[in-house]
This record gives C-alpha cells, structure tokens and sequence, in this order.
C-alpha cells in the first residue's frame, strides 16, 4: 500500500525473578541476557534456528545508530551498552531487545499495512517462549511492565504512514489532537519533531490496559483506514496543481544528477517522488524501491554498509550515487 | 538539572533520539519539550482522559518527595515508593503489590481504567486452572469417602455401594 509503509507490534514481558532493567546490576543483566537466549534457542519457533545475535557492547557507534535507523532498536536502547543484547531473525522481521526499559520487548516488523498478520507472529512467539521463561503477570494489571503506561497488554502496534498531501495542509498537527482522544498518538519519525522531512509518521496505541490486543488493533486499524482515505483524497487534490507537479518531476531531476544530497534532502525528495507514485504521476518506479532507499541512505547505515568511516560530505557524495544509481 | 534549553525550569523530560546519524541526548523542561514537539507520554494523556492530569502527575512525582522517615521498601528490591515517583519507574513486579495503593489512581489517570483485559500468560493460567481443579478433586473425595463411612456406620449398604463405586471411579 502506497501510504502505509510498515506495520510493527512491540511486546513488554519481565522475567519475575528479576528487578527491572533500571534496578538491575550488571550481573543480574548479563543473566537477564542469557536467560532469554537460551529460551529463544530450546523455544519452538522460527526464530530459534534462524538469529543473530548482537551484543551492544561489541557494536560500533554507526552499528548502534544503524540498528535504530532500521527501527530494529530505540534509542533508549543504544544509550547504554551494559548487559544489552538484541536477537534478530535473518530477515530482521523478528526482533527480541533484552534489557531496554523492560527485560524483553518483543518486535514484529512488516512491509506494508498488516497488523493482524504481524500480531499472530507476535503472538506465537511471545507463547513459545512463555513455555520457558516466567514472565511477571498479574490477574489484574496484566503484564507488569517496569512503566506503568506499558502495564496490561504491553503491546505497542503501529504503523509507519506517509502522508506529505496532510502535512502540507498542515493537518497533521491538528488530527494529532483528536487522535490522543482515541486513545492514538501520532509522531515524526526519522528527523525532528513534528514536521519531519520526509512526511512519514508513526501512529501507535497509547493505551494497553483495559483493552484487549485484538480491540486496540481493530482500534488502529480503523483510524488508519480513515487517515489514509483522507491522505489519498488530499493528494487527489493536490496532484491537479501544476505547481505540486512540477515539484514532484523536478525530485527526481535532482535525485537522478545531484552530487552530493544531505540526508533531509533526501529524506524530503524521497518523499516527493513516493508522493508522484501514490497520485499517479510517476509509473515507472514503486514504492518499494523508495522505501529500501530510504533505509539505505540513512547516514549510520551507509558507514556500515561502506563498512569505513566516511566525512560528512563523504556521505553526500554516496548517498547521490545510491539513489543515482538506484533510479536510473 | 536545568533544562537545556531555557535554562529556567527544571529538567523533566528526558528525550533519546537519533537525527541525522547521531544519538542525542536532550534534557528540557516539559514546556519546551512540548515546543519542540514532544510530549511525554504521560502529557498526551491529559487531553484525553483528565483535564486535571497535570496536576495528578505532579502529584505523582512532586508530592511523594518529601521522604518518609520510615518509608516502606519493596522487599524484593529495595525500592522506595520515593525511588518509583522520582525515576517514574517501578522496581519490580512485587513494587505493584507493594505500592499498589499508591499506584493505582496513576494507573487509573494514565489508562482510564485498571483492570487487564486480553492475553494471559501460561503460568498464571496453569496457576489458575490446576492447583484449584486438583483441591476440588480432592474435596469432593474427601466427601464422597466421609459419606461412605457415615453409610456404613448407618448401615445404610446400598447408598454406601454406590458411594464405593463412585470414589473407585474418581480414584481411576
């Protein structure tokens, strides 16, 4: 789908035998850590035969940086390395953060907008390894979570939109107030604040306790629905402005001769050309191909990807011969 | 700590990001947080489920300071209700017991409501099914054998019969 980008399911589960991360010394972690590998080894589930594991202590800072730019890992969780580890399944749809704010936070990662599919894999594997691992619950306050917002479901579900017709209209922010009623908030991802560059946006659930995974879901759902009807409307719209096609042709002018283009640049003509795809405009490249390139040009990821240090205009330089490269 | 950015209130919004290849690390006052966009999650809540949520929260965090002289510590932990008000982090699981007095209107401010709906995990399932299902068994045999010997001594045999055949069939 043209303006969903990911889907994401995030569980909070704590090991009752242990304090939370915060209250946790450096061996209890490291047991923390070795705890959860062994079971996500002996569990049953396709994780188990198919991970890597990293050990945040052993990652470089562009490793560290690049694993949140993937949206494999948070910030928080880069912050501090001590008795930190993340497991990944090859493909990096399946994520386990060991020690982040809580002991396990849980990760589905999916293209496009499927939220029911990435809850059932959440699902499963959250059930394997409750078959080794005594995760702390309560009959009445669910999962314990070392937050109290998290308390319930621990389930965090969200999805990644792209929507450059409403930020243009400057609807984001006022849809943001009404969202926060629903019990929904809605946040910039890669850049700053609220008007990030590329127009892209997480929409996640706020509140887990009292609401059952499949009635927050079924929540998201529908908002998302609503969201990108009217994104595709706003942009019907938009499209027939001569003004706002020539500023979608001339991204790709520049995208496909520019030397050297900073990351908002491109985060910003990216989202243009994902724009010109969504309307119509441009048929000779699909949102796929945008999206990896997104990833790709994400300046910690392109150091590990070069595998080598690079000057700042180093990485202009690169990051216009991969997009170059890429819509030739 | 004063916040970053004004350098009048205190910082009380701590922000991790990572922007333009960089981690950062920012400590502002809820004001300018909110400037720049964030609001804590905590923050976004007052919209929606209380007006007076500002003020519930600096409760949460404000008010609980002064120190007790005898504070009650979680004894898995060693937690103080002051250490949970100050981080906005809970211990343990058992500080949820312990502090659940305390906790709960947060609770209640934060999702509108304090009871869990939705997936259980297997331990507590298996606490919940089996330990309860095996007492009943053991009860009702205890009865049904009570019975028999009240049977028999009452000379009752038919009655005591099937009492028999009925504790034979729940022994297996």
């Amino acid at each position: 789908m043209s303006i969903v980008m990911q889907t994401r399911i995030r569980l909070a589960r704590n090991l009752r035998k242990y304090p939370f991360p915060s209250r946790l010394n450096a061996a209890g972690k490291n047991e923390v850590v070795k705890t959860v590998i062994e079971a996500v080894k002996n569990s049953n589930s396709p994780l188990a035969d198919d991970l890597d594991i990293l050990y945040v202590k052993d990652l470089t800072e562009a490793q560290r940086i690049s694993l949140v730019e993937s949206h494999l890992a948070s910030p928080e969780f880069i912050s501090d390395s001590a008795g930190r580890a993340i497991i990944l399944s090859k493909d990096r749809t399946m994520s386990i953060m060991i020690n982040e704010e809580d002991h396990i936070r849980l990760q589905i990662l999916k293209k496009g907008f499927d939220l029911e599919g990435a809850y059932d894999l959440a699902d499963k594997l959250d059930t394997l390894l409750d078959e080794n691992l005594d995760f702390a619950f309560d009959e009445k306050l669910g999962y314990l979570t070392q937050c109290p917002t998290n308390l319930g479901t621990g389930m965090r579900a969200s999805v990644m939109l792209h929507l450059p017709a409403l930020k243009s209209g400057k609807a984001v922010s006022r849809i943001a107030g009404n969202l926060q009623k629903l019990g929904l908030t809605i946040r910039g991802t890669y850049g700053e604040g609220t008007e990030p560059e590329g127009a892209m946006y997480q929409l996640s659930n706020q509140v887990t306790l009292g609401i059952s995974e499949k009635a927050a879901i079924d929540n998201l759902k529908n908002i998302t629905t609503q969201l990108v009807n009217q994104e595709l409307n706003a942009q019907k719209r938009m499209a027939e402005s001569l003004e706002t096609q020539d500023k979608i042709l001339r991204s790709i002018g520049v995208l496909k001769y520019a030397k050297l283009i900073s990351c908002d640049e491109a985060m910003s003509l990216l989202s243009n050309i994902r724009f010109g795809i969504s309307c119509g405009l441009i048929d000779d490249i699909d949102t796929e191909t945008i999206d990896t390139l997104i990833g790709e040009v994400q300046p910690a990821t392109m150091i590990v990807n070069k595998r080598e240090e690079l000057t700042p205009q180093q990485r202009d330089k690169l990051r216009a011969e991969i997009i170059k490269n890429t819509l030739r | 700590m004063k916040c970053q950015k004004c350098q009048k209130n205190n910082a009380d919004t701590h922000i991790k990001r990572v922007v333009n290849g960089q981690f950062e690390e920012y400590h502002l006052c809820s004001e300018c947080a909110r400037e720049m966009g964030y609001t804590s999650v905590f923050d976004g809540f007052s919209h929606s489920f209380s007006d007076d949520f500002n003020s519930l929260f600096g409760s949460f965090f404000e008010n609980a300071l002064p120190a007790r002289t005898q504070a009650t510590r979680c004894e898995t932990c060693g937690s103080s209700y002051n250490d949970i008000t100050r981080t906005g982090m809970m211990g343990c699981a058992d500080c949820y017991k312990v502090f659940e007095d305390r906790i709960l209107p947060t609770i209640r401010r934060i999702h509108g409501n304090t009871t869990h709906c939705g997936k259980n995990s297997a331990a507590y399932k298996k606490e919940k099914t089996e330990p309860k299902a095996e007492i009943k068994e053991v009860s009702e045999l205890d009865k049904l054998k009570n019975e028999l010997d009240k049977a028999i001594k009452n000379q009752e045999f038919e009655k005591a019969a099937e009492l028999r055949d009925k504790i034979k069939e729940m022994e297996g």
